[in-house]
């Protein structure tokens, strides 16, 4: 039986050659067992070497090889070709953020939000040589959810908000900062209220859902906002009634 | 060399998948709530000045086509709130007894469905009896 | 990131969501009342019908849960609909747009007010 083939349409874009982008149309050979990622390789490998792109694990722990494969963002070391075939996947780099060349952008953004919401834990007491802290499984399961997040940044690419408002920090990083008020480790909840609470932090977020819906590791950043704005509004109104409380 | 490429995002993004779309009809049934709630005012109004007259082209109206009309699409976008508000507040406010977390569709049932079944069947009965 | 904007955005966002939950409990049933029940469901009787309807809405406590009700939904509805117009692309009309949709909360809010006290 002669080798079937499914099309890809890939994004491309060459910033020494060209001002637009333009897509390239590749047939790559179908395999049953093979995903997004086998195909690029092989593509890379066997057509055009100078196709530009991110991976590292292809087992979907490293969140390297995010793009938009017909629209939708994923990572494509964990997406079958088989759920296309025989249709063409169009391949996009990942949507909401610049492009530096073919399918790899520019996450510059996306590392100074994480930096923003001061994700490590936040101590009055902070001495390397005391015992470790200790933590009941029950504290754990408090916040361990939200601390599954790989940085693939498909949830960037799902939100419709962070067009209207680039500076909206975003649903990882915001849901990392969640994250860390729930550790029952850290002390910092106040310092990062200032942050959470502003128009960038979560009042930015309309509650979608689609982070959520996206995210390969159930993260669920969309309820950690929410919850996060609960918490907000809580503080909020503790700050407009009880000034004189220590923030 | 460097020359990232911004890429324009669609102005009717709503409109292109699925997801959205809903969440867009998800958002605006609060238009069809906010047009009942001015026909309620106007209601109270009317059902307020005690005459039987007024009372009597309320009930006119009432029984005219457009009303039942206009009352079916704001029943069923009020419904839509109704559920898609309760579906999400388990997200918004999570529940947990020591390690085991309470399933979604028990908070939902116990905060949202079943207060909602209890309201509309003591209205339905105070105003049927 | 370049600065972080202050924001009493938890205020509108608290009515939203108190007004989420009464429109979710009690506009359907009301809708249900008087597109339904009113014309269909109360008998003949057009004065009996309207002595029940009337009694019913003028006791005290009715009237103040319709108060809260309207008050909360309308804040509730101002708030989705604000940020409905700003994901139709009218994020520049800012302040403006809050003051509009605000504002014609609280005139619905303060015509509930007079309505039901003078029922």
């Amino acid at each position: 039986m002669p080798q079937q083939t499914i099309t890809l349409e890939v994004f491309r874009y060459r910033p020494d050659e060209e001002e637009q982008s333009t897509f390239q149309s590749y047939d790559v050979p179908y395999h049953e067992h093979w995903v997004v990622l086998d195909a690029l390789n092989w593509i890379k490998d066997n057509v055009d070497g100078t196709l530009s792109y991110r991976w590292s694990c292809r087992m979907g722990v490293c969140g390297s090889c995010g793009m938009m494969l017909n629209g939708d963002p994923k990572l494509s070391c964990a997406v079958f070709l088989k759920d296309y075939f025989p249709r063409a996947i169009r391949v996009e780099p990942l949507a909401n953020f610049p492009v530096e060349r073919d399918l790899v952008i520019n996450m510059d953004g996306f590392m100074e939000k994480l930096k923003t919401v001061k994700p490590w834990i936040i101590r009055d007491d902070v001495d390397p040589t005391d015992e470790e802290y200790l933590q009941t499984p029950s504290q754990l399961t408090a916040f361990k959810q939200f601390s599954m997040c790989i940085n693939c940044m498909l949830c960037y690419s799902a939100c419709p908000e962070l067009d209207g408002d680039p500076e909206f920090i975003g649903p990882a990083a915001l849901a990392l900062a969640h994250r860390y008020n729930l550790d029952s480790r850290d002390q910092g909840t106040a310092e990062r209220q200032d942050i959470l609470g502003s128009e960038e932090g979560v009042w930015g977020c309309a509650f979608v859902g689609e982070c959520t819906e996206v995210c390969p590791k159930n993260v669920d950043p969309a309820g950690a906002i929410q919850q996060a704005k609960v918490a907000a509004t809580k503080a909020w109104y503790k700050h407009i009634l009880m000034p004189w409380g220590k923030r | 060399m460097r020359k990232p490429l911004v890429r324009p995002y669609p102005r009717d993004w709503f409109l292109r998948t699925h997801a959205y779309r809903l969440f867009m009809l998800r958002e605006l049934t609060s238009v069809c709530l906010a047009g009942y709630l001015v026909f309620l005012l106007w209601w109270l109004y009317q059902l307020g000045k005690g005459d039987t007259e007024s009372f009597q082209s309320m009930l006119s109206l009432a029984k005219h086509p457009v009303s039942i009309g206009l009352h079916t699409i704001a029943l069923i976008a009020a419904a839509w709130h109704s559920i898609t508000w309760f579906n999400l507040t388990p997200l918004v406010m999570p529940m947990r007894i020591g390690e085991d977390k309470v399933p979604n569709i028990v908070i939902a049932i116990a905060t949202g469905f079943g207060p909602w079944l209890v309201v509309s069947g003591s209205t339905l009965w105070a105003t049927l009896r | 990131m370049s600065h972080l904007t202050k924001t009493n955005e938890a205020f509108w966002w608290s009515l939203f969501s108190a007004g989420g939950v009464m429109a979710a409990l009690f506009v359907p049933v009301m809708i249900f009342v008087t597109g339904f029940v009113l014309p269909f469901m109360m008998g003949d009787d057009v004065e009996s019908q309207h002595d029940r309807m009337h009694g019913l809405v003028t006791l005290w406590p009715v009237r103040i849960a319709l108060f809260g009700v309207i008050f909360l939904s309308s804040f509730h509805c101002a708030h989705r609909i604000r940020h409905v117009l700003m994901d139709f692309g009218m994020r520049w009309a800012g302040v403006a747009l809050m003051i509009c949709c605000y504002s014609a909360a609280l005139a619905g809010t303060v015509a509930a007010g007079l309505i039901l006290v003078r029922l």
